[in-house]
């Protein structure tokens, strides 16, 4: 029998480490993880693509109009996309298969850049992303969340995440490009928004939001840079959990500490201010001038690694535990900055606005010379108020302020700005004339250093999509 | 087991370390061919990442592999394997040149276009088989040599459970393909190779189909 075989042949055996190099046991372990990593995902793999063939056989099974020829020639496409896909696996994609057609924003940890992959002529976005940087903000544990909602998701409120890739330096996430821009730079074009136009964006995001937290994430981001726009005018949601300056954001103590240090975290225009005039009579203007100089900085904000505060939910500054229920609040401010054309609680600097969006109550004022319906003017309310009062998805859908929209639909009616775009490069809906100090092209790493890379374990991904749009 | 042991059986194929798995069950999942798909690109793919993964653990192994401790590519009692040179004659080298050897022709095999195709539209040669088979019985090579020569190195970094899984995945899925000569395991009668026991002893144990 087996058990009296084993019990023959079994030998102890004792283990040391003493003859190896300093290095080997590391390297050792990085191998068997890497191991295990892979075995994981060719395991992972199998069975998706398996389930993409079943699905598809059942479907076609079903279908008794189609005909046996047809049949085969859908099968075939899929053995094609699948045989792509493997090739895809072999294939290395690095910073010279993609040419840089145009620098179109900037993050705390890089840039967003316009870019053709110089085989197929494919358009794509690409956001790099400095790993030093984010080690030392602790950013990790959210690039990987963003990284893996991004290439998950199937979406369409979602932006398509279809190739990632590294060198010693930089994390670089091919994603696909959305040519209408953000939804801050329209605000800051447009200023405000009529109440149709803001009711079509602010439900797409209802829809968006409702598809993240399906998903089975929270966004704890969501703010008008994170929205953007595609070739038709429709919004999509990018960016998760790698926003500027929330690192650690579900370590409230972080709040904590900027709240009473008495220096505080402030905007880089207001850097210099006396910090006495952090006071209570301060805190109450809300002045014409103070919404200027929100407005004015307004983008630097968005390229500074500080961010903007301006959309997060109280309980996330707070010792408390919060839920998905934050990205509704962050809905309700953006509602009110469409409208009002400034967010409910801007102020000068960002411990300012900590401190008013610690107490809304007092704080959430609707100015006199700007009209707003009762309808929009109670969803914001509904919105920004206690987790516990806060509408959840559902009350929102039936909010009055959403009367008449066709929820099932939206995304295919036709949008109130579809972006005039003269080819598939055309970057005019961003503001490339505003990014100062960015290089053209990726710096890329100088390879120097061997791989130090465990923490980026994994990180390398190449997306299986259905779509004629992949590579 | 009352019969008497000859000489010491080697440590691969002693308990536990020759059940030592990280993939446990069968390779059936991830060897077979998915449906539909071009049987170049499954074989191409696999290599791919079997020259991956097992130049990675042999990464971690060169320091203990140097031309002192290996002064030949052995694989067994009395096999050593040789690389035919630009003469077309057969010569020894130490096993740390050899090993170097075959990665660099794998590895620029790899990377050449025209024989493992990756821009778009761009298809396998005829002759893409048979020089798979070629890759592979260099890399069953090393693994031979690793298995005979380091098994006891392995151990002490505590990586038998994923160096064999990676093993019995490049057999099942050679087997499967008929990438590999079963004399190329098992070597000649006189000459064996060490490792074509664990061949045998793997298929007993239902890890590799019979
Ligand atoms: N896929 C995309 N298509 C088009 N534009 C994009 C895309 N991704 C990002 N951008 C543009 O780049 C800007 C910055 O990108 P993103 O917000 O993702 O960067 P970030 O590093 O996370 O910085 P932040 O958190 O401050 O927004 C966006 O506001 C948007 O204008």
């Amino acid at each position: 029998s087996t058990s009296s075989a084993k019990s023959a042949d079994y030998v102890y055996f004792d283990r040391t480490t003493a003859g190896f190099s300093d290095d080997a046991v590391p390297r050792a372990k990085t191998a068997q993880l890497k191991l295990e990593h892979f075995y994981k995902v060719a395991v992972d793999a199998a069975i998706e693509r398996n389930t993409r063939r079943v699905e598809l056989e059942r479907k076609l099974a079903a279908d008794p109009t189609m005909s046996d020829d047809r049949k085969q020639r859908q099968l075939q496409q899929l053995g094609k996309r699948e045989s792509a896909f493997l090739r895809l696996r072999r294939t290395k994609l690095g910073l010279d298969d993609f040419r840089t057609v145009k620098v179109i924003g900037k993050g705390a940890f890089g840039e967003v850049r316009v870019v053709q992959k110089t085989d197929t002529g494919k358009i794509y976005a690409m956001k790099t992303l400095k790993k030093e940087e984010m080690l030392k903000k602790d950013q990790l544990a959210h690039v990987r969340a963003e990284r893996d909602v991004l290439a998950e998701s199937n979406s369409p409120w979602v932006v398509q995440l279809y190739y990632s890739f590294q060198d010693p330096a930089y994390l670089y996430l091919i994603m696909e490009f959305l040519p209408g821009g953000d939804l801050m730079t329209m605000l800051i074009k447009y200023d405000t928004f009529s109440e149709d136009v803001t009711r079509f964006y602010i439900a797409e995001c209802v829809l968006a939001i409702e598809a993240v937290h399906k998903l089975g994430f929270i966004h704890r981001d969501i703010k008008p840079d994170n929205i953007l726009i595609d070739k038709d005018g429709h919004i999509k949601l990018s960016d998760f959990g790698l926003s500027t300056g929330f690192h650690k954001q579900h370590d409230s103590s972080y709040y904590q500490r900027l709240l009473e240090s008495a220096t505080g975290v402030q905007s880089p225009t207001t850097a210099a201010r006396n910090s006495v005039m952090v006071n209570a009579i301060h805190l109450t203007m809300t002045n014409k001038d103070q919404i200027a100089t929100w407005k004015a900085n307004r983008r630097k904000l968005a390229y500074s690694t500080v961010g903007t505060p301006d959309y997060i939910a109280p309980e996330i500054f707070q010792q408390k535990g919060y839920g998905n229920e934050c990205d509704w609040w962050s809905l309700g401010a953006i509602t009110f900055e469409c409208l009002v054309g400034y967010p409910p609680f801007c102020s000068e600097s960002t411990q300012d606005t900590y401190q008013k969006i610690l107490r809304w109550n007092d704080y959430l004022m609707f100015p006199d010379d700007v009209h707003l319906s009762r309808e929009a003017e109670d969803l914001i309310r509904r919105l920004l108020t206690s987790q516990e009062r806060r509408m959840k998805v559902d009350q929102i859908r039936h909010h009055p302020f959403f009367y008449g929209v066709n929820w099932n639909a939206i995304r295919q009616i036709e949008a109130p700005f579809i972006p005039r775009l003269r080819s598939i490069t055309d970057t005019s809906y961003f503001p490339t004339d505003e990014l100062e100090h960015v290089p053209e092209e990726p710096a890329g790493a100088d390879n120097s250093g061997t791989n130090k890379d465990l923490a980026f374990l994994g990180y390398t991904f190449k997306r299986f999509t259905l779509s004629s749009h992949a590579f | 087991p009352s019969s008497p042991q000859p000489v010491q059986k080697p440590l691969f194929l002693c308990s536990p370390f020759v059940e030592a798995a990280l993939v446990k069950g069968n390779f059936k999942t991830i060897v077979m061919q998915p449906k539909y798909t071009d049987i170049m690109e499954w074989v191409a793919v696999n290599i791919f990442d079997f020259y991956t993964n097992l130049n990675m653990f042999y990464g971690v192994l060169a320091e203990c592999c140097t031309a002192h401790s290996c002064p030949s590519m052995s694989a067994g009692v009395a096999l050593n394997y040789t690389w035919i040179n630009q003469d077309r004659k057969n010569v020894q080298l130490p096993a740390p040149t050899y090993v170097d050897y075959v990665m660099t022709w794998i590895q620029n095999l790899l990377d050449d276009d025209n024989t493992f195709p990756t821009k778009s539209g761009k298809d396998f040669t005829p002759t893409f088989p048979s020089t798979v088979k070629h890759v592979y019985r260099q890399l069953l090579r090393v693994f031979a040599h690793l298995y005979y020569a380091h098994y006891t190195q392995i151990l002490h970094l505590r990586s038998e459970p994923h160096f064999n899984s990676l093993f019995a995945h490049f057999l099942a899925f050679g087997t499967e393909y008929e990438l590999l000569d079963i004399k190329d395991i098992k070597g000649q009668p006189n000459v064996p190779v060490a490792v074509g026991a664990l061949w045998e002893r793997w298929k007993e144990m239902g890890i590799l189909e019979n």
